[in-house]
């Protein structure tokens, strides 16, 4: 009789275009779009950083070593454009409207400086808010102060590596798919996480207040079903479309770097390859499964409580946040999963995920994280159970 | 055969209800101790104004709501005590029944026969025998979203009768429908009487009471007022009219009251 009820459901939800909407083509185009807004702009931010030629305000003597260094510096460091300034004011206030990008103020005793061989004061001027400008102009000076180091070494007759008492080197241990993963892999649960939680939403919301609103449950609670089959029948259609949206969303990353080659990095796809495999993805749905159960035994409740459903989906959609909020914790790189953050829900699901893709994971950890979620859907499905138990509840 | 002795039902008001109703009682009698019997092949009527408890006391028969006390037999089967036995002896149709807007008829109608396991033959039977009965061929491979008002109401009939109920409860079943279409309603009562199964029905409408019922019972705030047969109604009559008298019987029991 679930089954029967399953399928009933099932079919009646898929031909929901709303639910069909939330459950299937947003999580396919989410990937996709991130993925193209963010290599597009990234990409357009560096190639405009690198083309965009800066203009540089200058005060200080004439001919100093400063501006002929600076003068005569390649294209490859940013296409530069020198104006001679006379008040420092005027030149402050135009970096601050960025009709300048980049102010340098050199003393008119600097060469007296240079001559001395003492360190000779500069004073460099830029917008915070104008992004990359502050390293354009470290680039600028630390080229300038290296040939300016160079040149005293000569003059000094000093060998350079008598200089260098120790050269140390450090080495990175991490695999590129572990550093991905620590840093970067709190976005991937959390995007499966919110799209589990908008999937159920909606039939959550379809299959009881709906089903309410619409005068069907009276009828159904009229056959000889058990008012438990009913629910579970129910219960596995709202779980499948958090599943469901949760493979949409994992599909369209899958379209993203197979389909559509938004990631061009080579480096980067051999890691992502590495990461996306048959076990990755069992696993990972290990994990949802019981979130989205855990997620299903929540909402059911508030859907069979609620008269209608827009009262269902305004105490629905402030729970989001309430549910989806701790996924947030994945994206802090030195959050890890530990005894204490395996017993937190929906934090432990997107900690072991990020374990997960790192190739770091702790079998003990993460049988308890699905343990702490196992235990937190079955209290869920007695909630759900005892709420649609109640006569008063299942009818309007 | 419907069997109902000395039912009751308590509902606990929460704080909102109370405040609602301006009431500091904790719990709200909607049915108080109705005793009736409704026999096989015989149209039984529930009359009663709005909020008599006509409809907590069919959700009762119906096993959706459990009594606080009484009995309660449906076709031999204690509805309390087995409430799924007591359901696959029930067909149950309210006026405000919805139907699934995104299935097909076919759909329901399958739907509904396999909640009840209805065997596949018979099924096929049945379907067949309801779908000319009510002239529903032609539209029964479309949403039934698209479907008109009378369509619809027979989608419900034919959802309703799909396994053969012994004992069929109707909860103001032409409420809201045109005369056309509440014809379809009054027919199928008829043929459920021809075919000797128990049909209770609830109204506030006296002539379509008078149309169609045997036997009546009368109630009001959860109490009954008149029990008996519609030839006992009529020959006991104060007033001039059934509607009159109807109103007579409820009013009276309000001055009694007071």
């Amino acid at each position: 009789m679930i089954f029967t009820i399953f399928k009933k459901e099932l079919k009646d939800t898929l031909r929901d275009k709303r639910t069909m909407m939330m459950m299937l083509v947003i999580p396919i185009l989410i990937f996709p779009i991130i993925l193209n807004v963010f290599v597009g702009v990234s990409a357009s931010f560096t190639e405009e950083a690198i083309g965009k030629e800066v203009k540089i305000a200058y005060i200080g003597p004439e001919n100093s070593y400063l501006i002929e260094k600076l003068e005569s510096l390649p294209d490859e460091y940013g296409k530069k454009k020198i104006i001679q300034y006379i008040d420092t004011l005027k030149m402050q206030e135009d970096v601050r409207i960025d009709s300048i990008q980049i102010g340098v103020y050199v003393p008119s005793d600097f060469t007296k400086y240079m001559d001395a061989k003492s360190p000779a004061p500069v004073n460099i001027y830029y917008n915070a808010t104008d992004l990359g400008m502050e390293d354009r102009a470290k680039a600028y000076m630390n080229v300038i102060e290296g040939i300016a180091q160079q040149e005293r070494y000569l003059d000094m007759e000093l060998i350079v590596s008598e200089l260098t008492p120790i050269t140390t080197k450090y080495n990175n241990v991490a695999s590129d798919k572990e550093m991905i993963g620590k840093l970067a892999g709190g976005i991937l649960p959390y995007i499966f996480i919110a799209f589990g939680f908008l999937g159920c939403m909606y039939p959550a919301i379809d299959l009881f207040t709906g089903e309410k609103e619409r005068g069907t449950i009276e009828t159904l609670l009229t056959t000889p079903v058990a008012r438990w089959q009913i629910l579970f029948g129910k219960m596995g259609v709202v779980v499948l479309s958090g599943l469901l949206a949760a493979s949409a969303a994992l599909l369209g990353l899958f379209i993203s770097i197979e389909v559509l080659d938004i990631v061009q990095d080579a480096e980067l796809l051999a890691v992502i390859h590495g990461i996306l495999n048959i076990k990755f993805v069992l696993l990972l749905f290990g994990l949802l499964f019981p979130l989205t159960v855990f997620f299903a035994g929540v909402m059911i409740p508030v859907a069979v409580y609620a008269k209608s459903f827009k009262e269902a989906q305004s105490i629905i959609t402030p729970l989001n946040i309430v549910m989806v909020l701790p996924a947030m914790v994945g994206f802090f790189p030195g959050v890890e999963l530990n005894v204490i953050t395996a017993c937190i829900p929906v934090v432990n699901v997107v900690l072991a995920t990020k374990e997960l893709i790192a190739g770091t994971l702790d079998l003990y950890l993460l049988g308890l994280s699905f343990a702490v979620m196992f235990a937190l859907a079955i209290i869920a499905v007695l909630i759900s159970y005892k709420r649609f138990d109640k006569e008063g509840n299942v009818v309007m | 055969m419907i069997e109902i002795s000395d039912l009751r039902k308590e509902f606990m008001l929460s704080r909102r209800q109370r405040k609602e109703l301006n009431t500091t009682d904790t719990k709200a009698v909607a049915v108080d101790g109705i005793s009736i019997s409704c026999k096989p092949g015989r149209v039984f009527s529930l009359l009663g104004p709005n909020g008599a408890g006509k409809t907590t006391t069919l959700r009762m028969l119906s096993t959706v709501f459990k009594p606080t006390s009484g009995t309660i037999t449906i076709a031999g089967v204690d509805a309390v005590a087995e409430p799924a036995e007591a359901r696959k002896k029930i067909g149950f149709l309210t006026g405000s029944t919805g139907l699934y807007a995104r299935l097909t008829p076919n759909e329901v109608i399958k739907y509904f026969a396999d909640l009840y396991s209805v065997p596949r033959d018979e099924f096929e039977e049945r379907k067949e025998k309801l779908y000319t009965l009510l002239d529903m061929h032609d539209f029964q491979g479309k949403r039934i979203a698209k479907l008109s008002t009378g369509m619809k109401q027979k989608v419900s009939i034919c959802r309703t009768m799909i396994h053969d109920p012994e004992v069929v409860i109707f909860d103001e079943p032409t409420s809201g429908l045109d005369v056309i279409t509440a014809e379809n309603i009054i027919q199928l009562i008829r043929n459920c009487r021809e075919e000797g199964k128990t049909v209770i029905f609830s109204s506030h409408i006296m002539s379509e009471v008078d149309l169609l019922c045997d036997d009546m019972a009368i109630i009001h705030k959860g109490k009954m007022l008149f029990n008996g047969t519609m030839m006992d109604f009529r020959n006991n009559m104060k007033a001039e009219n059934l509607t009159a008298e109807f109103i007579r019987i409820v009013n009276a029991s309000k001055e009694l009251n007071v």
